[in-house]
């Protein structure tokens, strides 16, 4: 059976899933610091059709630094997609502003936190760095706005916001000047799509094979775990079912997790994070012979498909734990490949 | 999210959520709705819950569910759609919660008309397994069940679907319950069994559903329901789930269905658990056949014997007590576990059985008996007492007892009922032989048949037999002890059941004499073994042979033709009496000859009243060679002679051949020869009335009318004289003077039944008489100490018998107090005893004098 899935709550806050939440409101988050200076010019970015475009919520993990908001929204882009937009840089009543000149760049960064205790991130690689000119060295008499455009712009890496790690794109305006410069910046997210990687019609694609895996402990536990495939796109349903073999273990309860994994940096200082989301599968304690059915739908959950690039790496793991009645937990973890499809 | 810690903070909880779920529902907001849905459900999750107060829970839960259902249904499709719903649900991270919002919103979903329900049905089953808690699944596949009932039900989906569907919700819910059992440590075991049974109508709700759904199509449940259903039954292994789910079986599915799947379900009952008790689940089938029979109104027609050809029965005896005989001994053959003592019931309730369809085939009772008894055998040693219950019931199962003629039957064609009877303790055939006895008496059964009699005999022969108690016997019944250690005739009150026996004489009855008299001979060859104990049964066989003999001449009377043989073979009858008679006195001796001079007399006067002179005679003698032989005791000697004395008195026939004269003299002689001087004195004066015989208005004979009485007066006034003679020669002068005062009253006796030249008693006598009684009391009052004189003995508190024995008459209530000694009284309330004893003689003869006119010569 198929559903599809139109709207997603947290039922249970008991078991941290990862979920987010809707509101219905959604805050304004692009409030630039230079305001605080008392500029003497405003830099406006807009970007083309932004109204009707697509946005990306983003869980706002910065909650120190505004605590207003908790959710960022972006416009969102997809790979080879032109980018185009409108600058318009605003002079406050009565003053002009001299300048170097107007350049606007396309920027795409990952960031890194240097270590657990830090929280700052700083740009390790600018893997993509677009720039274009928007106007000569002169004068601003009053507010002017440029058109900017940049065309089919290879996004290498898909957006990511986690605990070390963040890529991001964003478009940067820059106002050249003598003394410092005025810079504005406005990010934008990116999604890569993949095709579905079982469309091969040969059907010789290993994916689509379901896994099984042989688990146990000697004389105290054997089980078969088995789920429908190793791949599997961010919106879709885990199935799959357990098959006790042995059981002499006093089972409290067997719960399902997926867990995200993004590592970044070498040893030693490599800084890894993992979220996860905990799906009660079992209750009580089965005998042998039993199956327990899995059925995970992933299409409600903020999840990431795996990422890998020089500085960092993001992995999903599929981790079976069974909890026994004197809260022993025992566990078994397999990864699995998750890959972002068009909705 | 975590339950409450209490079940009161959890119902209080429980009832808090639904109306905040209320509350969104009203203002549409559902998924706040389903957020404290999921809270509710969370409390279900508490692993500390009793069953019951789960159910409590449960319940509160249930109609909380049944709000959000509704809602679910009214707004389907038009604010959300139920199958997007079904799956929103499932992103419950805990699965108690989940399954139970999944099925809600499922059921729902059922109720829109393209729902594709039996994928839904599976899936929400199939989702089911993960929760493997048997509390908490059992709850969750009844709400399953609950939920998805009226779908089931109304034909929505496939009948056939919705049955698969309903049995492996069953099979699994069966699986939990089971499971409970071993859950929790082993001492709590009994209290998981208790929990158990609590929780038993979860499962049998499954069964009940499925009656509802196969309603009438036997084909259906015979080919799909019944054969999973046992399957699961018999794997499962448990006995409280194999009693339970037998017995809902039996009590749901319609009774003509067990008829057709009989044998299936008597398969069934060999698979069971060893432990199971098979003859519980058999008496519910059988009562539920039974209950069959009663609606059909008895009807066996084509209906039911058409059904019974359905099952599986090669051979031709095609009937419903062939399919369970062959069971019983498909259980013997394959079970040898199964002792005999639960072979009983099992018997029982067949017994049962074929008694409602097959009422009075007493063949099939006697198989069963058999059946029974090789099974005894079979098991060697000796039963054990304590199995002694469970076989009462077999012997006196209300099923053959309710009618007395067929149990009367039962007893007398089964000859196996006595033969397994023979096999069981010696107490509990004791216990049986005297309820078997009570109930023939109780029921008043007439025995006419002599075979049947020896059957009933050859039940009661453990009674009758006499045997040598073991130790250990006599150990566990010490009264008996005390009993036996000092055999008399006056312990019939531990003897009960040897009264019940006798009483088994009297249910002896033929109208034909010959055949009633042969009864009762075979009772006497059956009582004959029981050595001592014949002192009881005997007199009741020779007082049935008495009633015999006045039957037999009442009809020789009657039928004159046949007078001729009636008369031979009563005097047959009286040589039967004498035997037996005979023979208790070689067994029993000395510890009865008492009752058996007693008997002798009481047949001689029969045979005397027959005009059976020779009988007569012959039995008078036999009882005069006991009194000399055995008689020993000198009270027992007087009370003889007395009885004797009696019964001569009365006799008619013997005066020919000089046989009267002959007994009177030797009883006289007895008389005058026993050991003290008052029974001498008294027996003389009681034979004195031998020569005087009275009327005996039965026989026609009138004083005055009559001419041929018996009298000889002298010899009456010899006898007087002779009493007379010893009294004076006593020593102690009150018993004296007494006995004296006695020989006046005859005298007064004679005096007014007789004229004084036939008696020889005259006024002179009885003056003369009088005259030396109060010399004698005179002199006796000179031994009274003149100080006591004052004394008025106003009370005459103390009385002398007319056997010499001294009664104390208390004043304050009416019992008196008979002693052989004189009581220890002063002399003169002793005295007082003769003197008041005189004057009221004197009194009498006073009063006399005015009815009487000779009386006034005697000077008193």
């Amino acid at each position: 059976m198929t559903f599809k899935i139109l709207m997603f709550i947290s039922l249970d806050k008991s078991i941290v899933t990862g979920a987010t939440h809707h509101f219905k409101k959604t805050y304004q988050v692009n409030i630039s610091p230079n305001m605080f200076f008392k500029s003497p010019l405003d830099i406006e970015i807009h970007f083309d059709g932004e109204d009707s475009r697509k946005v990306v919520e983003i869980n706002n993990n910065n909650a120190s630094s505004n605590a207003k908001s908790l959710k960022d929204q972006y416009p969102l882009y997809e790979n080879g997609e032109s980018l185009s937009g409108l600058v318009t840089l605003r002079v406050k009543e009565g003053k002009k502003v001299d300048h170097l000149g107007v350049k606007v760049n396309l920027i795409g960064s990952v960031d890194i936190a240097k270590s657990n205790s830090e929280y700052k991130k700083s740009t390790v690689d600018t893997f993509l760095c677009l720039s274009a000119d928007l106007c000569p060295q002169g004068e601003l008499m009053h507010s002017q706005t440029f058109q900017f455009s940049f065309k089919d712009v290879e996004k290498r890496y898909e957006s990511y916001r986690g605990r070390n790690v963040d890529i991001s794109y964003y478009v940067k305006v820059t106002v050249l000047r003598k003394s410092t410069d005025i810079v504005k910046i406005k990010k934008f997210w990116c999604y890569l799509y993949k095709t579905i990687p079982t469309s091969g019609p040969s059907g010789q694609n290993e994916d689509a094979k379901p896994v099984k895996l042989d688990i146990g402990i000697e004389n105290c536990l054997h089980i078969e775990f088995e789920f429908s495939k190793s791949q599997y796109s961010i919106k879709d349903v885990i199935v799959g079912r357990i098959y006790f073999l042995l059981t002499r273990l006093k089972v409290k309860h067997m719960e399902l997790s997926l867990i995200t994994r993004e590592t970044c940096g070498l040893e030693p200082n490599q800084l890894s994070d993992s979220t996860s989301i905990r799906y009660e599968i079992m209750d009580g304690s089965p005998v042998k012979g039993e199956t327990i059915p899995i059925r995970l739908f992933l299409g409600g959950y903020d999840l990431v498909p795996n990422t890998s690039c020089n500085y960092f790496n993001i992995k999903n793991y599929l981790s079976l734990v069974i909890i026994d009645e004197d809260g022993r937990r025992y566990f078994k973890q397999t990864e699995i490949f998750l890959y972002r499809t068009r909705d | 999210m975590s339950y409450a810690e209490t079940i009161d903070e959890a119902i209080v909880n429980c009832k808090h959520q639904t109306v905040f779920m209320q509350r969104c529902l009203s203002q549409n907001a559902l998924m706040d709705a389903l957020k404290h849905t999921s809270i509710m459900l969370t409390e279900l999750r508490n692993p500390a819950l009793s069953p019951k107060q789960y159910y409590e829970l449960y319940i509160l839960c249930f109609d909380s569910l049944s709000l959000l259902s509704n809602y679910l249904v009214e707004s389907h499709p038009k604010k959300h759609h139920l199958a997007d719903l079904y799956e929103l649900v499932q992103y419950a991270g805990n699965i108690l919660p989940r399954l139970y919002l999944m099925i809600t919103v499922g059921s729902s979903y059922l109720q829109s008309p393209d729902a594709p329900r039996e994928e839904i049905l599976k899936d929400m089953i199939e989702m089911c397994r993960g929760v493997q808690n048997p509390i908490r699944g059992l709850f969750l596949r009844y709400y399953l069940s609950q939920r998805t009932k009226p779908f089931l039900d109304n034909g929505l989906v496939d009948k056939k679907f919705s049955i698969s569907f309903i049995i492996s919700n069953f099979v699994e819910m069966n699986k939990l319950w089971v499971r409970l059992q071993h859950q929790g440590p082993l001492k709590e075991r009994e209290q998981r069994t208790r929990e158990r049974k609590e929780l038993q109508i979860l499962i049998g709700a499954n069964l009940v559903r499925l009656s509802q759904i196969v309603e009438n199509d036997v084909q259906l449940y015979q080919a799909e329901v019944l054969p999973s259903v046992l399957e699961q039954v018999v794997q499962c292994r448990d006995v409280v789930s194999q009693e339970y789910l037998l017995d809902v079986i039996c009590q749901v599915f319609p009774d003509e269905f067990h008829l057709v799947t009989l044998s299936s379900l008597l398969d069934t009952t060999l698979k069971l658990n060893p432990e199971v008790a098979i003859n519980k689940v058999v008496l519910n089938l059988v009562e539920r056949l039974n209950g069959y029979l009663e609606r059909k109104d008895g009807s066996l027609d084509a209906d039911i014997t058409s059904k019974l050809s359905s099952l599986d029965i090669t051979d031709n005896d095609k009937n419903l007590f062939f399919v369970f005989w062959s069971y019983l001994n498909q259980i013997s053959e394959e079970r040898p576990d199964v002792s005999v003592l639960e072979f009983s019931p099992l018997i029982q309730s067949i017994m049962r059985l074929t008694l409602q369809w097959y009422p009075g085939k007493i063949a099939n009772i006697e198989t069963l008996f058999k059946f029974l008894y090789d099974k005894c055998k079979d098991y060697g040693k000796a039963l054990p007492q304590e199995w002694d219950n469970r076989f009462e019931d077999v012997f006196f199962s209300e099923a053959i007892t309710s009618d007395p003629e067929f149990f009367y039957e039962v007893l007398t064609k089964c000859e196996f009922y006595q033969k397994l009877l023979a096999l069981q303790s010696k107490t509990l055939q004791k216990v049986m032989i005297n309820k078997i006895l009570d109930y023939l008496l109780s029921h008043d059964v007439r025995i006419s048949v002599k075979a049947e009699l020896e059957k009933v005999l050859l039940i009661c022969e453990p009674l009758t037999t006499h045997q040598p108690q073991t130790p250990a016997e006599t150990q566990s019944d010490a009264l008996q002890l005390t009993a036996n250690t000092e055999p008399g005739l006056d312990d019939w009150l531990s003897h009960p059941d040897q009264e019940k026996l006798v009483k088994l004489v009297h249910l002896c009855y033929s109208k034909s004499i010959k055949r009633h008299a042969d009864l009762l001979l075979c009772c006497k060859a059956s009582f004959h073994k029981g050595g001592k104990n014949m002192r009881f049964t005997y007199s009741a066989i020779i007082c049935t042979f008495w009633k015999l003999i006045r039957r037999a001449h009442l009809k020789s009377i009657k039928k004159p033709a046949r007078a001729e043989k009636l008369r031979a073979f009563l005097k047959q009858m009286f040589k039967f009496i004498s035997r037996c008679a005979n023979e208790l006195f070689n067994v029993c001796g000395a510890s009865c000859v008492d009752m058996i001079y007693k008997l002798h007399l009481e047949t001689a006067s029969l045979a005397d009243q027959l005009s059976l002179s020779e009988i007569a005679y012959d039995f008078f003698t036999q009882a005069f060679t006991i009194f000399e032989d055995s008689l020993s005791d000198s009270r027992t000697q007087f009370q003889g002679i007395v009885n004797m004395a009696q019964a001569l008195q009365k006799t008619r026939s013997l005066y020919d051949d000089s046989y009267y004269d002959t007994l009177i003299t030797r009883c006289t002689l007895h008389g005058s020869k026993l050991l003290r001087k008052q029974d001498q004195c008294r027996a003389v004066y009681l034979c004195s009335h031998l020569w005087w015989a009275t009327e005996i208005s039965l026989l026609g004979e009138e004083e005055g009318v009559t001419e041929s009485f018996f009298r000889e007066g002298k010899r009456v006034l010899e006898c007087l004289q002779r009493s007379l003679r010893v009294a004076d020669s006593i020593m102690d002068s009150v018993q004296s003077c007494h006995l004296m005062i006695e020989i006046l009253n005859r005298c007064c006796y004679y005096f007014i039944h007789g004229e004084e030249q036939s008696t020889h008693v005259g006024t002179k006598y009885i003056n003369g008489l009088i005259e030396l009684i109060t010399t004698n009391i005179d002199a006796l009052k000179l031994e009274e100490p003149s100080s006591e004189n004052d004394l008025e003995p106003s009370q005459a508190l103390y009385f002398i018998g007319p056997d010499g024995t001294y009664l104390h008459l208390p004043s304050n209530n009416s019992v008196s107090i008979v002693t052989t000694k004189p009581p220890a009284i002063t002399i003169a309330e002793l005295i007082s005893i003769p003197t008041q004893y005189f004057q009221r003689t004197l009194d009498y003869i006073h009063d006399q004098k005015d009815v009487d006119v000779r009386f006034k010569a005697i000077n008193a």
